[in-house]
């Protein structure tokens, strides 16, 4: 990797960074509902859509972040292990739940999913 | 000081590792979602290091995870033509998905004898965190335990989606896209995104209007 992608990725991360502190104060102040990162999502999916933002201001920092987005997600998995009381009172059940539930739902919007892309298919077809 | 800054380096050292063994040898129970936390938890049970510490040093990686969320606004951007000819299949596979998310998480509940406000706390368990823990305080759950189990549904979620596809045979990558971002938000939409680029795409749209639709829903169900 040249020096030069690196410097453009870690700004346009800093950009991001940028973007969702200012949507958090936004949130905070108008006392919105909606958290700041779907706000942030939609302001810069518009601001691309209209040129403002171009591509290739945001294109590089935004595919390092969501190739390690799991990383992100670690140290609040790790933080199950406060709960160790609810774990060990409910934590079978709730982990029942989760696998049955998460199945039920993904089983559930895959089939629908395919259900009406099949139908629509069909209408093209005639 | 220097624990927390151990801990740091010690969460991102493992997570590199285990992606680089998954990515020999992709078995569901591999994911770094499952094996790097578990690893980490060991550790740090054994060494007797409290959750405060460890959590000074890698709060800095949780922070990422908004402007992460953000990010996702370029690759939607960029597919946009797609998500446009596929909204329908989007729509309805998202809306029956995050209802059933719902009403199942709810009927489970109580078939387990689970009390009211953990019960409270299971409903919106499907969708991204923020808005999880934001519907769990209107709805009379605890946030915080949403959280965690928002966090569980990610990592059960990134394993169980595989499955699902294989079962119910969803041959189709728009499907697959629409049931990891309803059925696991991020988490799910990272794995979606190792299927192809466009169910990863989907599924990140799937993962907001599912937040979205939850958002407008449980407060009027529950």
């Amino acid at each position: 990797m040249r020096i030069k992608t690196i410097i453009k990725g870690i700004l346009q991360i800093a950009f991001f960074i940028f973007v969702s502190l200012i949507m958090n104060e936004i949130t905070q102040l108008f006392h919105l509902k909606i958290p700041g990162s779907i706000l942030g999502i939609i302001l810069i999916f518009i601001l691309l859509k209209t040129k403002i933002l171009p591509l290739k201001w945001v294109d590089i920092g935004a595919n390092w972040m969501l190739a390690e987005l799991l990383l992100f997600f670690i140290p609040s998995a790790v933080g199950i292990i406060q709960y160790k009381t609810l774990l060990f009172q409910n934590g079978l059940q709730v982990i029942t739940l989760v696998i049955l539930s998460t199945g039920l739902v993904m089983a559930c919007a895959g089939r629908v999913a395919v259900a009406i892309a099949k139908r629509r298919e069909r209408k093209r077809a005639l | 000081m220097i624990l927390a800054a151990l801990c740091f380096i010690l969460t991102i050292a493992i997570y590199y590792a285990t992606k680089v063994v998954y990515r020999k040898y992709t078995r569901v129970y591999l994911t770094p979602l499952l094996i790097t936390p578990l690893a980490l938890v060991i550790i740090i049970l054994l060494g007797h290091v409290p959750f405060h510490t460890y959590n000074a040093g890698s709060k800095w990686l949780s922070a990422m995870l908004q402007p992460a969320t953000i990010a996702f606004a370029v690759p939607l951007y960029k597919h946009f033509d797609v998500l446009k000819k596929y909204a329908v299949e989007i729509l309805f596979g998202v809306m029956s998905g995050a209802m059933m998310g719902m009403l199942s998480s709810a009927l489970f509940a109580k078939c387990l004898h689970l009390n009211a406000s953990l019960l409270d706390s299971m409903i919106p368990r499907s969708v991204t965190t923020p808005i999880a823990m934001n519907v769990s305080q209107l709805i009379g759950g605890i946030p915080t335990i949403t959280a965690i189990v928002v966090i569980l549904t990610g990592i059960l979620g990134s394993i169980i989606g595989p499955l699902v596809i294989r079962w119910f045979r969803i041959d189709n990558e728009i499907a697959r896209g629409v049931l990891f971002g309803t059925g696991a938000h991020g988490a799910g939409t990272s794995k979606a995104f190792e299927l192809s680029a466009v169910s990863g795409t989907i599924s990140s749209v799937s993962m907001i209007l599912a937040a979205l639709f939850t958002l407008c829903i449980a407060p009027l169900v529950f």
